[in-house]
């Protein structure tokens, strides 16, 4: 009877008793609105920074661009961060778990902007003009997404936000997906406005010129010229700003001139935020070690320059040497290789491209306001990678705690703008469409252009007397160079190296200009003469290495799907 | 919280109304006292057990053999006390009874199980006791670390921190995690009870399998442990005072610990890998490091570091050093080196103190009793700065209000703090940690502790990679830091008999918790990779759980057939409660009285919340057994849970189990040596859900700082939030179900000098809850639901010997055996998921789950022996290959190494587990011996990534198997391969057998001898008791293991195994004192 009783009390409200709501979160129905979708958006966006958790999946690909791509040589020592060990090898399997997390990491872009399109389908309080809008946002980020896995992956699956979520793990993969990437940039382009308040969105222009990007990989060059033409008429940045080529070109790497002239689409990025994954993150271990106060951030040198991209920026009469020969014993770069830093260095007198201590750090030359490097002191294992550091993207003394996140564990995560696509990158990718599809004069022009800016001496580093900090001697190229569309790529193609090197471009380049092969095995041939043990009996294989292997992890988690990439 | 007090006040309202209602039909209760002696020699037994037979009431008896409970005619008490056999008998006129019970029948212990305490004797489950004693013999700061070998079939994977969380697995791992026992405290459900005292405890019992502890249902897949805490006595009688006291001292054992090279050796070892470099790359050698010179034979310099230079030979200008240090202190660093060679891990630990003292009062009267507690343990740990302190206070007390009705409360009042403790999971996640047990063995053994000025050394002297100074991280970074836990947990309950037979119980249990962290860590430069900011962080929140229970017990005896039959309903809600933390840096100043949230730059600020699982529950239990020599229970319960969505939101675990007396059948009356034999047979299910995120069912959406804001204005300082899809929700996820079948016997021999109690047990878990990775185009930020994949089995045998008898007529011996052998196989995953892997350890990703192995099973390259020739190196197809490196079998027989020829290399899963406790007694001179045994399992000893070869972190700290590193003459016989830069998978890139280690050991864990005053001697100073012992834990263990500890756990149960950097356990030496007046 008790019992009953008691039984019964509890009895009534046992339904609701076992309803216990989730904390913390949202459902479907609140972000079915207007400010959800423009929330979700913002989503959208963060995952620009590849912000979960791998710093190979930095917006600036490091690794799979730049190490890769011979610019540069993973540093510190062979155990540290041992599993790119392999892929600057080229010996990567599928099974590294890096490139994993790098898949995973872009198809969460792709999923994010996926939801942004679905919730706008359902949300009754949008405007056409802001759903337009919206969508254009998106999909030009979905476009973004896409574009990495396919010039990392080559074949991937592709389905979009009308895929339901349960058919998503049963597409295959294949290569031919660039008429879908070229759909989002062309809806991009059509439905985005110019200008808009936040200048951390992308506008038409980021749309237009990614469509010519995507038309130069495919070789569509007549159509490429048709849109790079147009970005540089008449294309400008979100906040209004004409592009144009900075004058001082450390500025691009220089978070006090973010959201400049010259940066077409970016990677904003940010302090005091409650996270370093808003700022540059991925960079963090990659600064000079054991530096103190006298250098940036604490650790740990995993990015050096490679005596290869060094040696480039050598000149003959201001212009680079076009066969390659920089790297003979005659033109190398004098560096500090075994020397100690308390030992005397005098750096190389030679002639160099200004743009050389913009880009790499080397003994002896200020180190943007930190002290001049020291050389061997700031670098982990000079036998394993180099003596030499980076220079791009680095912060400046003056602004530590300014422009820097100091709340993890290293004090300086920098939080300049990581620029997907830059101006200067337009130009010459529009050199490229002029020499296939247009003309050579036009090409030189473009490419003097870029060197004009580098040319000027207003920018160049200076020691504290004011003087140059080094030999720099650079001029434009002459009619004359510009004899043949041969040589008109090869300069083309150097220029691309000088200019933007470390920034994540050249192994994508090497792959698309079909180089990747020669060019790579020469590269190890030449670092192997002195770091015999990082690259002693490595091998560029054409015909395998142009791509990444598609992860074992999706292969086995998709069953049959998906089908591995030759060579793996 | 004002629902759950509406909810509260609802219950209150029902139970006033109840009583009133049963005031009307009340029985009459009567106080009956007695004096329980033995048979033989007429002594009292003191602590015999007296129980009413199918209640929670009972009492023990006092220094006297005297007992008083209250009861009623027709009550069958049940009286015990081990080693004799036990009896019942009906209450009836006679209020002072007089009980005498025989040597006999040992297996005749209480077991309480929460809901109900019944005699070892009728149980027909597998269930083990422990005695409160041995819970309380090794202190430790979590009360079921003492589990370990004292309970066949139990498995503890600790470690040496005190106050850390531990592995406590009962008859192997039924799933992918969650697979923690269910702990019941008075009656409460909960699932930490780190808050005990062991000197509080009354009884110990473990509920194994499904006929003993399917009562719980969908939470007791994984065994329940029931502790019930001290009671007062049932009669009138002047308060019982006990202080035990124990102070004493843990050693760290710095001579068993590993052994590096030392300063001359490490240079000399340096100049060695770089004469390999140069032979394996074919160039000349050059000797490279900073600080032994270009020469080929090393040097050690004068200074390692002085103000930025490195290596220096000769003198330095110390004056100019000087000033440069006044002016900069900080960032200034002369550093000589330490030629004798810094022992760091004798420089991060102590001999650490311990101390406890636990002060009890009993007593009571006709109607009421009372135990309160007192409890306070002060337990440094070996490392600096490690230290645990609990306070605790016990009140609990039973008062007969009326003849029909009593009413009780238990009740704990707890601080406790746990400083300096590392490893996630609280704790236990050490030994997968780099923790700075670890950094002792990356720190050079050159570098000394101090400079010159006395500022902390570290690599800031070029050469040694990055390790950094791990006595400067204990002191400095955990020196300031504070944190403490206050907690109340217990319950208040009525005990109704309506009618004769009939007892219901109605109880009311909770559990409030309130914890406070603060942590500064300061600037230090002498890194190679400094800590540039000062930092402070602090946090808080609450937590509160409850559980309402209602019982109806009915217990008769018809004939000679006894019938015990249970109802019950419960209702709980798992614990909901809020949390915030906040941090920052570079406050303007360090003063600890200037420093927080509020005063850092950068604040940063977290919060969160949580609701808790509510379950709802109804369960019955029916035992029947005629003349006490046939058995039958069948227990069954229904629950249903939040976690679920309402597809799939019940589920219902019925357990059935039968036993036969055979010593109870008239043919073996004459078989005099055969005291007992009972055959016991069960099977049931059991469910779990622990393994499954509260959110499991439902779809959403979340922001969060880290990954889903934007600044979208282009701004360089803030941002804007974002959303993403956070969880992929399965409402269709049901209960993870283990069926298990239990054969087993007791046996009694020889007049009990020989008794063995043997469980063979098997449990197949199916329907397990697994988060099935989901494919990356998914993209990786939403949670994937767990969804009901898999299967797993366990199974065993546990088995005690107890032998005990005399030698002479003074001298008595027991001998206590607790074994277990254990099987443990993954029989299924889900379809499209053949296999899935654990952690990576820089870069070594040790394990695999797979079906047909093991739970996390290490898996890798086979290594069968070194490439001995230049020759045998370069016809190898295996990558990396080179002479004196790894040589990997080919497993898939293909001709070539690739990922495909990995395969299994090892379990961390003992096979057998064992604690043997051995007690000698002359007069009143005790002495007690306890070893545990773990036999079978593996470590993958990934310390070795660090200490064994030349190129992990080159220029770190290594270890003396340099010594014995590959070489021609060595061959195969080497320890490690050839000392050299190089890292890839044939070097220190993969993981691979040669990390795998044998983890079996055999561990004194206590030696003691305690001396009991005699009782002439006690009567005179009129004191109950006065013992003074000694006791060593830890002093001996046997182990090819060549890391510091062989015990090692882990963070989770996908991940254990892995000793990256364990904190040992080791030796501890302790005085005991009790005195009882």
């Amino acid at each position: 009877m008790i019992m009953a009783m008691v039984m019964l009390l509890v009895v009534s409200c046992k339904d609701s008793f076992l309803e216990v709501a989730p904390t913390g979160s949202l459902a479907d129905a609140q972000l079915a609105t207007k400010a959800g979708v423009e929330g979700v958006l913002i989503g959208a966006y963060a995952a620009l920074n590849g912000v979960f958790g791998n710093r190979l999946e930095g917006p600036n690909h490091w690794v799979t661009g730049s190490i890769c791509g011979g610019e540069a040589n993973k540093g510190t020592d062979p155990g540290d961060y041992s599993s790119i060990n392999p892929m600057q090898r080229y010996e990567t399997d599928p099974t590294q778990g890096d490139l994993s997390a790098f898949w995973r990491g872009r198809y969460e872009g792709v999923s994010r902007c996926n939801t942004v399109l679905r919730l706008l389908a359902q949300a009754k309080d949008v405007s056409a003009a802001d759903a337009a809008r919206i969508a254009g946002e998106a999909r030009l980020l979905r476009g973004h997404f896409y574009f990495d896995l396919k010039k990392h992956y080559n074949s991937i699956p592709y389905f979009d936000e009308k895929t339901p979520a349960s058919e998503v793990p049963k597409i295959p993969n294949t290569p031919n997906v660039w008429d879908k990437i070229e759909a989002d940039f062309q809806f991009a382009f059509t439905n985005l406005p110019e200008t808009q308040g936040q200048a951390g969105r992308v506008n038409k222009w980021a749309a237009a010129a990614y469509m010519g990007k995507a038309k130069l990989y495919q070789k569509k060059y007549a159509e490429a010229k048709t849109w790079f033409d147009n970005v540089i008429a008449n294309g400008k940045t979100t906040n209004g700003k004409k592009y144009q080529l900075l004058d001082d070109y450390t500025q691009i790497f220089n978070a006090e001139f973010d959201n400049h002239a010259e940066a077409v689409m970016d990677v904003e990025s940010s302090m005091n935020t409650g996270n370093v994954a808003n700022a540059n993150y991925f960079d963090d271990l990659n600064y000079p070690y054991n530096t103190g106060l006298d250098g940036p951030g604490n650790c740990c040198g995993f990015f050096q320059p490679s005596f290869d991209l060094a040696n480039t920026f050598r000149t003959k009469n201001g212009l680079p040497l076009l066969d390659g020969s920089y790297n003979n014993d005659a033109n190398a770069l004098k560096h500090d290789y075994g020397v100690e830093s308390s030992a005397p260095f005098t750096p190389d007198a030679g002639p160099v491209d200004p743009r050389l201590d913009h880009s790499i750090g080397r003994r002896g030359i200020p180190y943007l306001d930190w002290i001049a490097h020291p050389g061997k002191a700031w670098i982990r294992a000079q036998p394993y990678a180099g003596p030499y550091s980076p220079k791009k993207y680095v912060y400046y003394k003056s602004q530590e705690n300014k422009l820097t996140d100091g709340s993890s564990w290293t004090r300086g995560y920098a939080t300049m703008n990581y620029t997907i696509i830059r101006f200067a990158d337009v130009l010459l990718m529009a050199a490229e469409a002029e020499i296939e599809a247009g003309s050579l004069a036009k090409a030189r022009e473009l490419v003097n252009q870029v060197r004009a800016r580098a040319a000027n001496k207003a920018h160049w580093v200076k020691k504290a007397d004011g003087t140059p900090a080094a030999n720099y001697v650079i001029s434009l190229y002459p009619e004359s160079a510009f004899s043949s569309k041969a040589a008109a790529n090869d300069i083309v193609r150097m220029e691309r190296k000088l200019e933007l090197s470390g920034e994540g471009h050249r192994f994508f380049d090497l792959v698309r200009w079909g180089i990747a092969e020669p060019v790579l095995n020469a590269y190890l041939k030449n670092e192997a003469k002195i770091l015999v043990t990082k690259f002693g009996g490595a091998k560029f294989t054409a015909g395998k290495n142009e791509y990444y292997p598609i992860p074992q992890r999706e292969i086995d988690l998709q069953g049959t799907v998906l089908k591995q990439n030759p060579g793996y | 919280m004002v629902q759950f007090f509406e909810k509260v006040t609802r219950t209150m309202n029902k139970y006033a109304m109840l009583f009133s209602f049963l005031f009307i039909s009340s029985a009459m209760f009567a106080q009956i006292t007695g004096k329980v002696v033995d048979a033989d020699n007429g002594e009292p037994l003191i602590g015999a057990s007296v129980i009413i037979a199918g209640t929670s009431t009972g009492t023990v008896t006092d220094l006297d053999g005297s007992f008083s409970i209250n009861a009623k005619s027709g009550d069958i008490l049940e009286i015990s006390y081990t080693g004799y056999t036990a009896k019942t008998v009906t209450v009836g006129a006679e209020t002072n009874l007089s009980i005498s019970l025989s040597q006999g029948v040992t297996i005749d212990e209480i077991i309480v199980t929460g809901y109900a305490v019944e005699s070892k004797r009728q149980t027909t489950g597998a269930v083990s006791t422990v005695p409160a004693k041995q819970m309380a013999a090794i202190p430790s700061g979590n009360v079921e670390q003492q589990l370990q070998g004292r309970v066949a079939g139990v498995t503890v994977l600790t470690n040496g921190q005190p106050g850390t969380t531990s592995q406590i697995r009962v008859r192997g791992f039924g799933a992918f995690g969650g697979n923690a026992p269910l702990y019941i405290v008075d009656g409460v459900p909960t699932e930490n009870t780190d808050f005990i005292n062991p000197d509080d405890i009354e009884t110990v019992t473990v509920l194994k399998d499904a006929a003993s502890a399917s009562i719980y249902g969908a939470r007791a897949a994984n065994g329940v442990v029931v502790y019930t805490t001290k009671s007062g006595s049932r009669k009138a009688k002047k308060m019982e005072v006990t202080y035990s006291g124990l102070t004493g001292f843990t050693d760290p054992n710095v001579k068993g610990s590993p052994k590096m090279l030392d300063p001359q050796q490490m240079a000399d070892w340096t100049h060695v890998a770089y004469r390999n470099n140069a032979a394996a790359n074919g160039t000349a050698v050059a000797y490279t490091h900073p600080q032994y010179g270009n020469q080929a034979t090393p040097r050690i310099p004068t200074y390692l570091h002085a103000n930025g230079a490195n290596g220096v030979v000769g003198n330095v200008d110390l004056a100019a050093i000087e000033a440069a240090y006044k002016a900069n202190p900080s960032n200034v660093f002369l550093i000589k080196p330490n030629l004798e060679g810094t022992n760091w891990y004798d420089a991060i630990t102590r001999i650490a103190p311990i101390q406890r003292h636990s002060l009890g009062f009993s007593g009571g009267t006709e109607n009421g009793r009372y135990f309160i507690g007192l409890g306070a343990q002060n337990q440094s740990g070996i490392l600096l700065e490690n230290e645990f302190k609990r306070y605790s206070f016990r009140a609990n007390s039973e008062w007969d209000l009326l003849p029909w009705l009593t009413m009780g409360e238990n009740l704990q009042v707890t601080y406790r703090a746990v400083l300096g403790q590392q490893g996630d999971a609280g704790g236990i996640g050490i030994a997968d940690d780099e923790s700075e047990v670890l950094s002792a063995y990356r720190m050079p053994t050159i570098l000394p502790v101090f400079d010159e000025f006395g500022s902390y050394a570290s690599t800031k002297a070029a050469g040694f990679n990055n390790p950094r100074n791990p006595v400067r991280r204990l002191v400095l970074n955990n020196g300031d830091d504070g944190g403490f836990n206050t907690a109340a947990f217990g319950n208040i309950y009525f005990l109704i008999k309506p009618v004769k037979n009939l007892t219901i119980k109605s109880s009311l249990g909770g559990n409030y918790n309130n914890n406070y962290y603060k942590n500064y860590n300061y600037i230090y430069l002498g890194d190679s990779e400094p800590e540039a900011s000062n930092t402070f962080s602090e946090g808080g929140g609450y937590g509160f759980s409850w559980v309402l229970t209602n019982t109806a017990t009915y217990k008769a005896q018809l004939g000679s057939h006894g019938i015990t039959a249970l109802a019950g309903i419960e209702a709980l809600n798992t614990g909901a409660g809020r949390f915030f933390n906040g941090s920052g840096i570079n406050p303007f100043s360090t003063d600890l009285n200037f420093v927080n949230l509020a005063t850092v730059q950068s604040p940063q600020v977290n919060s969160g919340l949580y609701n808790g699982v509510n379950f709802y529950s109804i369960f019955g239990k029916l035992d029947y057994n005629f003349k006490e020599k046939y058995y039958v229970t069948g227990v069954l319960r229904r629950d249903g849970s939040s976690r679920f969505g309402a597809n799939s939101r019940f589920g219902v675990f019925p357990a059935v189990s039968a036993a036969w007396r055979v010593t109870s059948e008239d043919f073996l009356k004459d078989i005099s040596w055969l005291r007992d034999l009972k055959i016991r047979g069960g099977w049931g299910e059991m469910g779990n859900s622990n393994n499954v995120d509260p959110s499991n069912q439902f779809f959403l959406y979340r922001s969060d700082r880290g990954s889903t804001f934007y600044p979208i204005n282009g701004q360089s300082s803030g941002v804007d939030e974002g959303f993403a899809s956070s969880r992929i929700g399965n409402p269709d996820a049901k209960w993870e179900t283990s069926e298990t079948l239990n054969i087993g016997f007791d046996v009694s021999l020889f007049d009990n000098k020989l008794e063995i109690i043997l469980d063979w047990w098997k449990k197949t878990t199916r329907d397990l809850l697994f988060t099935v990775p989901l494919p990356g185009v998914a993209g990786n930020y939403a949670a994937s639901p767990a969804i009901n994949v898999g299967s797993m089995l366990n199974r065993g045998i546990d088995f005690q010997i107890i032998n005990r008898g005399n030698l002479g007529s003074k001298l008595t011996y027991e001998l206590t055996l607790n074994n277990a052998f254990l099987h443990n196989e993954i029989t299924k995953l889900a379809d499209g998921i053949p296999y899935f892997d654990g952690g990576s350890y820089r870069g070594i990703a040790p394990i695999r789950n797979q079906p047909g192995y093991g739970l996390s099973e290490f898996f890798g390259y086979k290594m069968i022996g070194y490439f001995n020739s230049k020759a045998e190196a370069d016809a190898s197809k295996q990558p990396g290959a080179g002479v004196g490196r790894f040589k990997y079998e080919d497993v898939n027989g293909d001709g070539s190494i690739t990922p495909a020829d990995r395969t299994f290399i090892g379990s961390p899963i003992p096979k057998f587990t064992g604690g043997a406790n051995f007690n000698v007694g002359y007069k009143n001179l005790h002495a007690e011996i306890y070893l545990y045994t773990s036999i079978g399992n593996k470590i993958f000893n990934q310390s070795k990534w660090f200490t064994d070869f030349f190129g992990s972190f080159e220029g770190s700290a290594k270890g003396i198997r340099a010594l014995e590193s590959w070489t021609p003459a060595l061959g195969n016989e080497a320890k490690a391969p050839i000392w050299e830069s190089a890292s890839n998978i044939s070097t220190n890139g993969a993981a691979n057998s040669w990390y795998v280690e044998d983890g079996s050991f055999l561990r004194i864990q206590r030696l003691a001898m305690y001396y009991d005053f005699d009782s002439s001697l006690l009567k005179r100073l009129k004191l109950s008791r006065l013992s003074l012992g000694v006791s060593a834990n830890n002093i001996w263990t046997l182990t090819k293991y060549t890391g510091l500890d062989p015990m090692v756990g882990g963070g989770a149960d996908t991940n254990f195994g892995i000793d990256v950097g364990n904190y040992p356990v080791t030796p501890a030496y302790m005085l005991n004192f009790t005195i009882g007046f």
